[in-house]
């Protein structure tokens, strides 16, 4: 089931000096210059668009689990966002409360440094976290809180890190905001404590950040190579191992443009090779697997990596048979945005699903050519995320099934077509080679839906013969004959 | 880890069990054996305090000592029970025909008031921004605003865009209306194209002011050539028609009651604005931009009814104030019609001013729901509840509440000014079953949980946010209000008028009995209820 090189394969890649270049540039929207270069998508006014730098920020950062997350702004910016991420944690739970400043039209006049200063403390005082990180927002920056001298202080006196995240929501998009959390990391945590010992085999998964449990699903595979995970950057992290990121004998960059840069840094300032891959997908695990092997130059483990490969693929090929031959000739469109725009696309190649178009709209160059790759040269592109437009490309295509983040799920559903969540709400982990099966298994069970069939037929009422999308009805698997 | 799950802790690999087609999500998943073993390593390694210190720090953080550090706290919130202007900004302009929700500022807020909206409605939510980025930050965002409408026209093509500002524009000073005066000048919005703009930053207010700012400046602007001599309804009939005011209403169900209970009335209902049928559309193939809303033209015709009956007075102050002193038309300023008295209260004022009688058919209905209460009362009567919300939302459930002699006890509205302390004070004091409660405005989630941990409750009632504080008390939470994420379809159910009163009546009691069977011993678990 691995791409023998075909343009099905899912590759990997190995950082190089070359590769950070590469990566300052078009890989990842920063604020500041790079910000306006063509490859960086900017928003467009007055067309739907997504999150903000501050939102990206804090979808790279708020995974840290035994961290206060401080939001030095005005209501909204957590209040309308609080608790609905997926990001799972084994231990503490403090990352799920929300704290904020709250700040008023008073802080607005006045500026906003003595309440942060005295939320800090308190926050870092009542709840004793690990360290306490604090978000930077538009009023504060507008007005020009000085959030860094404020962090400085505060830790001083309360004697944990407090680190500003300088990722205000004006200062670009939600990729901005991941690549602007990953350097608050750079700057301020890694390498700032060293693990109390080292192996040849550690290394750091940045950009995994462990929806639905994600990471936990493949830590048995890396554990079965030997592989320890040194830092998780930061699917259900502790501050404590972001602190000794540097000791890594390499990082994988899953599925994360915006934290290539993070990975960059990591190699020119620490010499931590890396590498890019993804965990969806039979063959892109295999390949981030080998990858592993690749970057650590170990040819023992190279051979072991196969050997596990091998059986793995066995293994989950005989699982996948069914939903194979019963997902052949589903069509799916997947709309999604950065990386998982390939990603996604070559798990739901893995489970017999043809994907007819895939949405590009946060892709970079690198991302299209990718899809390329796997889709073929006429892949049907979506560069605009228009429901309407959507659900023509759907109908147009023949597809049956849009994969898609949660604020498409009701568009979907007016369309009459199934829909696939593919984003954080989700609550099935599709990591991994289980992950694939469990990627299946839910497809075929959305698309066996009795629910599809009534909502597809006209009232027995009306006029004219049933509706032309009609398909035959589906019987889950388990109760068919 | 469950029982469940406990029995099946032999292998992640489910298949060598001849699982193939058993796929677990990830509450079961992650009990098996070999996550479990991971989990309790990464503790191991994270060098986690013993349990006995998780248990005693717990402990103390339930108890009174830790609430009174807690209320001491002032620069921090935790758990806010709140969300700001814009959102309801948002929400106000889904109330009108073919408009379109734009907020003027950076393109993040848009994404959250989306998100928040589709959440709570599980709709679509159309809204757009002007994307304001850095250039914009230090140069202004009239240039953002002007391509925006005018992209937004192209792509959306609207009747109307309803212009709300973020944070960033109000920081930065921006003048929206100039700047739409402006879009006009350079060709980005035809001369007179409907856009009306309200000044709404997230650092005043709540979603009930940036709701009642962008209603008000609808009406403003529809109804700008009104008088109150010389208006004549073009859609009057023999009819009377009153203009229903439903503010921030997060139950779409209420707008189809209201209507439906005033047409037996004989009265006719102009809804300013009806996000009804924008927030709940049929499933008919087709995805519509603008499914619904109070078609422009009723706008401009609603001074011209007999009155105006708002449901919410918090999230309408300024436009109950537009039509009481620029249309001169009467304001019937009655309590949220939750429950029966207010249903009552709410009934009278329309009849009287519309000079019609409530009918049979109202006066069954009404006994029908009073007999289901009386049905319902001993199980409701006595318990103790914590209520938390918006405040209308919270007054007519109050007094509901009040109806049904349960006790409130705590009541938390962090929205809520000196008006709602006075409203819920006076209504909670003139009944034995209130005199006891506690009203806290501006506090949050977290307070909320010392309430609970220290002074116990029966049962809470408010939003999907309270989830874990009920966990945690080990009580039952009604979902009510805005946001419910975590449970379906609440919000298309009427919670006013008299079958509103029956779907509250229906939802608390059962959840009491589900409650009672869940800690019932055997002997307990009785059949009739």
């Amino acid at each position: 089931m691995t791409g023998q090189g075909s343009p099905g394969r899912t590759t990997v890649r190995v950082g190089s000096a070359a590769g950070r270049a590469d990566a300052g540039g078009a890989e990842s929207c920063s604020s500041g210059e790079s910000a306006r270069r063509p490859s960086c998508p900017l928003p467009t006014p007055g067309a739907a668009s997504g999150g903000c730098a501050y939102d990206g920020s804090a979808i790279t950062l708020v995974p840290v689990a035994d961290v206060a997350h401080l939001v030095h702004g005005p209501i909204g910016c957590v209040g309308n966002s609080w608790e609905t991420r997926g990001s799972l944690s084994s231990g503490p739970t403090l990352y799920r409360r929300a704290f904020t400043t709250a700040m008023g039209e008073h802080d607005v006049i006045f500026g906003g440094e003595a309440r942060l200063r005295e939320a800090v403390l308190d926050v870092g005082r009542r709840f004793r976290p690990a360290a306490v990180f604090v978000y930077l927002t538009c009023v504060p920056a507008l007005i020009g809180d000085d959030v860094e001298a404020i962090c400085r202080d505060a830790a001083a006196e309360l004697g944990i890190p407090v680190v500003p995240v300088l990722a205000a929501g004006f200062a670009g998009t939600k990729n901005a905001g991941n690549r602007l959390g990953g350097a608050a990391l750079l700057t301020h945590v890694i390498g700032t404590a060293e693990p109390s010992y080292t192996t040849a085999y550690d290394v750091n998964l940045i950009g995994e950040y462990n929806i639905a449990g994600e990471l936990w699903q493949i830590q048995p595979l890396l554990d079965r190579l030997g592989i320890r995970v040194l830092s998780r950057i930061s699917g259900d992290a502790r501050y404590a191992e972001l602190t000794w990121a540097h000791r890594a004998k390499a990082s994988m960059v899953v599925c994360s443009r915006a934290l290539l840069s993070l990975a960059a840094d990591l190699q020119s300032q620490y010499g931590v090779p890396w590498f890019e891959g993804s965990f969806y997908g039979v063959r892109a695990t295999s390949e981030a697997l080998r990858g592993f092997a690749q970057v650590l130059g170990d040819p023992e483990l190279a051979d072991r990596t196969e050997a596990v490969v091998a059986e793995q693929e066995a293994r989950v090929a005989a699982r996948l048979t069914p939903y194979r031959q019963r997902l052949a000739g589903v069509r799916a469109v997947l709309y999604t945005g950065g990386v998982k725009s390939w990603s996604m696309v070559a798990a739901l190649q893995d489970t017999g699903v043809e994907v007819v178009a895939t949405g590009t709209t946060k892709s970079s160059p690198d991302d299209v050519t990718r899809i390329r790759g796997l889709l073929g040269a006429d892949a049907q592109l979506i560069e605009e995320g228009n429901p309407r437009d959507l659900l023509r490309i759907v109908r147009e295509s023949g597809a049956t099934l849009l994969a898609a983040g949660g604020r498409n799920r009701y568009t979907a559903m007016k369309g009459r077509v199934a829909f696939l969540d593919v984003n954080q709400e989700r609550h099935q982990a599709y990591a991994g080679y289980d992950g694939v099966v469990a990627l299946a298994a839910e497809i075929d069970r959305i698309l066996s839906s009795p629910v599809f069939d009534r909502v597809r037929r006209p009232p027995p009422w009306a006029a004219g013969t049933p509706s032309r999308t009609l398909d035959n009805p589906r019987v889950p698997l388990g109760l068919e004959g | 880890m469950s029982e469940a799950t406990a029995g099946r802790a032999d292998s992640g690999n489910l298949d060598l069990r001849g699982d193939a087609l058993r796929v677990l999500d990830h509450n079961e998943l992650f009990g098996l054996q070999e996550y479990v073993q991971q989990h309790a390593a990464k503790r191991e390694l994270e060098a986690a305090p013993s349990d006995e210190e998780v248990e005693a720090t717990l402990a103390w953080s339930r108890g009174w000592e830790y609430r009174e550090l807690n209320f001491a706290r002032e620069a921090v919130v935790v758990n806010p029970l709140k969300a700001c202007q814009p959102l309801g900004a948002v929400l106000a302009a889904l109330g009108f025909a073919g408009t379109l929700p734009y907020v003027h500022g950076s393109q993040g807020c848009v994404a959250y008031f989306r998100s928040h909206l589709s959440r709570h409605f599980k709709e679509p939510v159309p809204a757009v921004s002007s994307s304001m980025t850095e250039d914009a930050a230090v140069f202004g965002g009239q240039a953002n605003l002007i391509e925006g409408v005018e992209n937004a026209r192209a792509l959306y093509h609207p009747d109307m865009i309803a212009i709300s500002t973020t944070c960033m524009a109000e920081v930065i000073g921006d003048d929206v209306g100039m700047f739409v005066g402006s879009a006009e000048q350079a060709g980005a919005l035809p001369v007179g194209f409907l856009a009306p703009y309200a000044n709404t930053p997230s650092f005043v207010g709540s979603h009930l002011t940036g709701y009642d700012s962008m209603l008000y400046a609808i009406l403003s602007l529809l109804t700008k050539d009104a008088s109150p001599d010389a208006v004549v309804d073009p859609a009057a009939g023999s009819r009377p028609r009153i203009n229903v005011l439903p503010g921030f209403d997060p139950y779409v169900g209420n707008v189809r009651e209201i209507s439906r209970l005033l047409d037996q009335l004989g009265v006719d209902v102009t809804v300013l604005g009806d996000h009804s049928d924008t927030l709940d559309s049929p499933a008919d193939g087709d995805y519509k931009l603008y499914p619904g809303g109070t078609p422009l033209a009723a706008v401009t015709a609603a001074p011209g009814a007999v009155a105006s009956l708002p449901l919410q007075a918090f999230s309408t102050r300024r436009s109950r104030q537009l039509i009481r002193d620029t249309w001169g038309q009467p304001v019937l300023d009655v309590a949220p019609p939750i429950g029966i008295r207010n249903t009552d209260a709410m009934l009278m004022a329309v009849a009287e001013a519309t000079g019609t009688e409530i009918p049979v058919e109202v006066t069954a209905e009404r006994g029908r729901v009073i007999d289901a209460i009386t049905d319902s009362h001993p199980y409701v009567h006595g318990k103790r509840v914590a209520v938390a919300g918006d405040p209308d939302l919270v007054l007519g459930l109050l007094s509901f509440l009040l109806e049904l002699g349960a006790e409130p006890t705590h009541i938390l509205c962090t929205p809520g000014d000196a008006d709602f302390e006075a409203a819920a004070y006076e209504l909670l004091h003139a009944s034995p079953y209130g005199a006891h409660a506690t009203i806290w405005t501006g506090k949050d989630a977290w307070h909320l949980r010392s309430l609970v941990l220290t002074e116990p409750v029966d049962l809470i009632i408010g939003p999907s946010y309270l989830k874990g504080i009920a966990r945690e008390a080990d009580v039952p939470l009604v979902r009510f209000g805005f946001p419910v994420f975590d449970r379906h379809h609440l919000h298309r159910y009427p919670i006013i008028g008299y079958a509103g009163a029956l779907n509250l009546l229906t939802w608390i009691v059962n959840t009491i009995l589900d409650e009672l069977d869940r800690k019932a011993p055997d002997y307990g678990l009785d059949i009739v209820r």
